[in-house]
């Protein structure tokens, strides 16, 4: 492995792509999965997409270090994305940026999470953004790259090496890549971003450090009652983080599950307030010496119960998905926060 | 081939590393410090009593983040810096 950190160009004799990725591999610039060379040529075609974006950057943790606007095009060039695609790496990376994210505790925790990028919005569908079935998974450019991108920027610029400053016990798939769009067209409430105080005609990308979906099947349930009573006693999980870590949570309702609670009169409001209600771990459910370790930090039950969230605002719920009634709950690192950031596009 | 490095970044203004001069283990103070994980006092106790065998312990001291996921707030780094000259670090989990 050479030391090229202080140049931000560098001449190669590489004959070929198998060289250059294995080139990159021993560079330790890689997830594992081949990369594009980011050539000169690429990544100027990456500047000048993100031309509406010229705010600095703050430094990345673990690292700590300015990122140049061309070495984060390098990795969206690697990860595999078009050039349009990168105003949505750059949000993602402001979001992960804010303070509230923490961004050095999540890449240095051995805990599994990874940071969940989702897309609301008119760009979801002018980049293709799979909202729809299958919106977790595969098959999609723009959520198997943007969500890639960020990952490679966080590794190189960042330095967050698995095994060496990110401390991931086990690790997740999440951590390759973990982007998806909002299913606004089928949603029977208003736009995720839109509640948050954004314009419907803006596109913004919220980002949270979080597990990979757990998945909540309930095909049996015909009421709201039924699919709630599913939903809360899926997230009251006493192995979770947020069981002490004390942190948001995704609740992502497939369309089925959504237009159920929505005929049977559930506003996201009473939703949320209904969840952060039910979804609770008995404390017979939580070891003698784990309740001894939580009480020594400051966290006590409520009651016989531990809530999953600090406050109601820290449930956030959204709709995602296809066909079918199974629902997604995410939940987050604990210290950390759900940030939205508008994405800056060319004028 | 030309490439952009992907690595690529430059240190902030600022960051500069500011030497602080010679340490004498055997007198000057210590601060044992706790990432606030299980374990972490244990290992630092541990640590002290290892120490009391070959210096006195009247100016080691502990101090500790406020939360295991957060980063320790400034106030607390500043006020270990000002307090101590050595600080031993427990990374429990």
């Amino acid at each position: 492995m050479n030391d090229f950190s202080s140049s931000e160009v560098i001449d190669l004799d590489i004959p070929d792509s198998e060289a250059w990725n294995d080139f990159a591999l021993a560079q330790g610039w890689s997830d594992g999965m081949p990369l594009v060379m980011p050539t000169e040529a690429a990544v100027a075609r990456f500047t000048a997409a993100a031309r509406g974006d010229n705010q600095t950057f703050a430094p990345i943790s673990p690292r700590q270090v300015v990122p140049t606007l061309a070495s984060l095009a390098a990795n969206a060039v690697m990860a595999g994305c078009k050039p349009e695609y990168f105003p949505v790496v750059l949000a993602a990376l402001r979001g992960v940026l804010s303070p509230e994210y923490n961004l050095h505790g999540t890449l240095a925790t051995t805990h599994p999470c990874a940071p969940m990028i989702m897309v609301s919005g008119p760009l979801r569908q002018a980049l293709d953004i799979n909202c729809g079935s299958n919106c977790f998974g595969q098959g999609w450019r723009a959520n198997a790259t943007i969500g890639r991108a960020l990952e490679l920027i966080l590794l190189n610029v960042g330095g967050a090496r698995p095994g060496v400053m990110d401390r991931s016990t086990q690790g997740s798939p999440a951590k390759f890549s973990f982007c998806f769009g909002e299913n606004e067209e089928v949603s029977p409430w208003a736009p995720y971003h839109v509640r948050r105080g954004f314009a419907a005609t803006d596109s913004v990308v919220t980002v949270m450090s979080g597990e990979a979906p757990h998945n909540i099947n309930d095909h049996g349930s015909t009421t709201a009652e039924g699919v709630l009573t599913t939903i809360c006693e899926s997230i009251a999980q006493p192995g979770s983080n947020l069981i002490y870590g004390k942190g948001p949570y995704v609740l992502v309702l497939g369309p089925e599950h959504a237009e159920t609670l929505h005929r049977d009169g559930w506003t996201i409001e009473a939703l949320r307030e209904e969840v952060f209600r039910r979804a609770r771990v008995h404390i017979s459910r939580v070891s003698k010496e784990n309740r001894e370790s939580y009480a020594s930090t400051g966290r006590h039950p409520d009651g016989d119960w531990y809530p999953m969230s600090p406050t109601v605002e820290d449930i956030h719920i959204v709709v995602a998905g296809g066909p079918g009634k199974h629902s997604a709950y995410i939940p987050s690192f604990g210290g950390t926060a759900v940030c939205s950031v508008r994405v800056a596009l060319p004028a | 081939m030309r490439i952009i490095n992907p690595s690529f970044g430059v240190m902030p203004a600022g960051s500069e590393v500011l030497a602080s001069g010679a340490v004498d283990w055997l007198k000057d103070p210590i601060v044992l410090f706790s990432n606030s994980k299980p374990n972490a006092r244990e290992l630092l106790d541990g640590l002290k009593a290892k120490l009391a065998t070959i210096r006195g312990i009247d100016n080691i001291g502990y101090a500790q983040k406020n939360s295991a996921s957060q980063a320790a707030p400034a106030e607390t780094l500043a006020e270990v810096a000002q307090s101590y000259r050595i600080a031993l670090l427990a990374l429990a989990d």
